[in-house]
């Protein structure tokens, strides 16, 4: 899986035309100059000498260092993934925090007011593109009350207040497509569940509440189904934060992407990319893990075999 | 009694609900609302299909580009300039019609290219099973995994910006999305009995698989790709902000917001403006999607 991708990338970036000795030298270069730069990079090489070497030097844990600095890929990484990480992960909070009591709420009484007001906002937060949101909210929460600043970023070692501060509107930019996207599933999945499974009517049946049934019997079962979409919605999810870093101007991951992607530095790029697709595969792997966790049901099924 | 009457009364109506299901989980609502749902948003896209290729051609509308620096930074409702004219004279109104052009027209064809390409794959992986279908299943899934939009933009990077490359590469996108939606559709057909039934009286298997199985998950498909098209013009706008899309003296609305976003505190209509057409377009594609799956009864 992560071979496949990251030989993809490879192949992408190298089949592209442009090649990273004149992207780097700038036009004054003189092709002598090309030459010796491409020398001394490898960048001669034939492709799968390449991939050899990289893929080699990857499988005893080094990255590489960029073409286009001294600086090493994996000391790059370490700077900027927990920008990146934040992000997500003050993102999701967000998200979780939102989307899941207002999915109970929804369908503890479908079609009445809440529901139809928070499906109607659902639908316009699936259907905004995330830089109109960033660019409203910058209008409206930075130029004219002046609550957070439109661009910067402080290190949490800073100052979290600072830090939060820097964070918020991005974050709130990622998590609302995803609020609005889990919301209308939550919602889904909570009122099929209402009507048609024996347990709800069981425990409808002994006396429980229609507020605990949801939140304790039906939301658990949701849980499931809500964690393998997380899981889909992760390259997504890694998509949307590099066009929010890019607005924001937060030093993460995706800023250097950009950057990397235009300089043709592979190793830059290919570093990133591993680093997406590890996230993506253990994204995965926990989500099967977690599976067995919310879920009896398949814990029993894999023990009896 | 520890359960309040009106939660009994709301959870009461079991089997009416149920029945709903059938036509699409959560329940909607029925008659005229219901055909509301298809015609408001249907009809608002067709007014802005409309206004980005019909009203150009048969209305004088001033030219998109090479305005007059007389005429720069007009506010809205100016005589001539009904959204007023942006930092280099040009009328915002006709770079809104004009750049609408260029948003449904690649929204299109990348739906187009998903289509056929992969709903080709799709097929043919669910129909023919086995082997041929896990390695290809491997490969999307190697695409599906990898982040589209490092693909998407290497590929915009090193082609440069243009709108038919823009095309190609947000391609990248939607073939593997059709993929999935059509095998699924084809794994679920497979064993129907009409195409038992074909398979039995010897009908020839690409047969089966473009007349028998196509037709039948072209609903589903099609409302996927209202939901994709959606998708599509964000993206597009996406690859203009990162400077890969429509190059800036031509008009797209993804170019208007992010030239807009330099003047954001002292003219904020630059960027509210497109990114009004834009919400509406995503919004009308999206509720249209969605209430033609209700009413086709597809996932």
């Amino acid at each position: 899986m992560l071979w496949g991708v990251t030989f993809l990338t490879f192949l992408v970036l190298n089949a592209l035309p442009g090649d990273a000795a004149s992207a780097l030298l700038g036009i004054n270069a003189t092709p002598a100059e090309i030459r010796t730069f491409s020398i001394k990079l490898h960048l001669n090489d034939p492709l799968f000498v390449r991939y050899g070497h990289w893929l080699g030097d990857v499988v005893t844990g080094n990255l590489g260092t960029s073409l286009a600095s001294p600086q090493s890929v994996a000391s790059m990484l370490g700077q900027r993934l927990p920008v990146t990480l934040e992000l997500v992960v003050y993102a999701l909070i967000i998200t979780f925090a939102v989307s899941i009591p207002l999915a109970v709420l929804c369908a503890r009484r479908p079609r009445g007011v809440i529901d139809r007001l928070s499906m109607v906002l659902s639908m316009a937060g699936i259907s905004v593109a995330p830089y109109v949101l960033a660019l409203l909210l910058v209008i409206v929460f930075a130029v004219d009350m002046s609550v957070f600043p439109a661009i910067g970023y402080q290190s949490i070692s800073q100052g979290l207040a600072g830090n939060l501060r820097d964070m918020t509107l991005p974050s709130i930019v990622i998590a609302l497509p995803l609020t609005a996207f889990y919301t209308r599933f939550l919602r889904a999945d909570l009122l099929e569940q209402m009507q048609s499974e024996d347990y709800i009517i069981t425990a409808r049946a002994k006396g429980l509440s229609l507020w605990r049934v949801l939140t304790q019997h039906a939301l658990r079962n949701s849980f499931i189904g809500l964690l393998t979409i997380i899981g889909l919605n992760l390259a997504t999810l890694i998509g949307s934060t590099v066009i929010v870093e890019q607005i924001f101007s937060l030093p993460g991951i995706g800023y250097e992407l950009l950057q990397a992607i235009s300089n043709r530095d592979v190793p830059v790029v290919e570093g990133i990319v591993l680093v997406f697709g590890a996230a993506v595969v253990l994204a995965n792997l926990l989500t099967d893990l977690l599976y067995s966790v919310l879920d009896p049901r398949i814990r029993h099924v894999r023990s009896r075999t | 009694m520890s359960v309040p009457v009106p939660e009994l009364l709301s959870a009461a109506p079991v089997p009416e609900a149920a029945v709903e299901v059938v036509h699409g989980p959560g329940g909607r609502a029925t008659g005229w609302l219901r055909s509301a749902e298809i015609a408001i948003p249907g009809a608002i896209l067709l007014v802005l299909l409309f206004g980005c290729f019909i009203w150009p051609v048969v209305y004088p509308v001033p030219k998109p580009t090479g305005g007059s620096l007389l005429t720069t930074n007009l506010p809205l409702w100016s005589h001539g300039h009904i959204f007023g004219t942006d930092i280099v004279g040009n009328d915002i109104m006709s770079r809104i019609l004009y750049g609408g052009r260029v948003s449904f027209e690649v929204a299109a064809a990348v739906q187009v290219i998903g289509l056929v390409i992969g709903g080709v794959f799709g097929i043919v992986a669910g129909y023919r099973g086995g082997t041929l279908e896990a390695v290809m299943m491997r490969v999307l899934d190697v695409f599906i995994a990898f982040p589209s939009l490092v693909l998407v933009l290497a590929i915009a990077d090193s082609l440069g910006p243009s709108e038919t490359h823009v095309i190609w590469a947000l391609s990248a996108f939607s073939i593997p999305a059709f993929a999935r939606v059509a095998r699924a559709a084809t794994l679920r057909l497979r064993d129907q009995p009409f195409v038992v039934a074909a398979r039995l009286s010897g009908t020839k298997s690409w047969r089966i698989q473009f007349l028998h199985i196509f037709p039948n998950m072209l609903p589903q498909l099609l409302t996927f790709s209202l939901l994709g098209a959606s998708i599509t013009i964000i993206l597009e706008g996406a690859l203009d902000f990162l400077g890969y899309g429509i190059p800036p003296p031509g008009a797209s609305w993804g170019n208007m917001i992010a030239a807009g976003q330099s003047f954001i505190s002292v003219a904020p209509r630059f960027v509210v403006v497109p990114s009004i057409f834009l919400f509406v377009t995503t919004l009308s594609m999206n509720l249209l999607g969605d209430g033609l799956r209700a009413r086709w009864g597809v996932r």
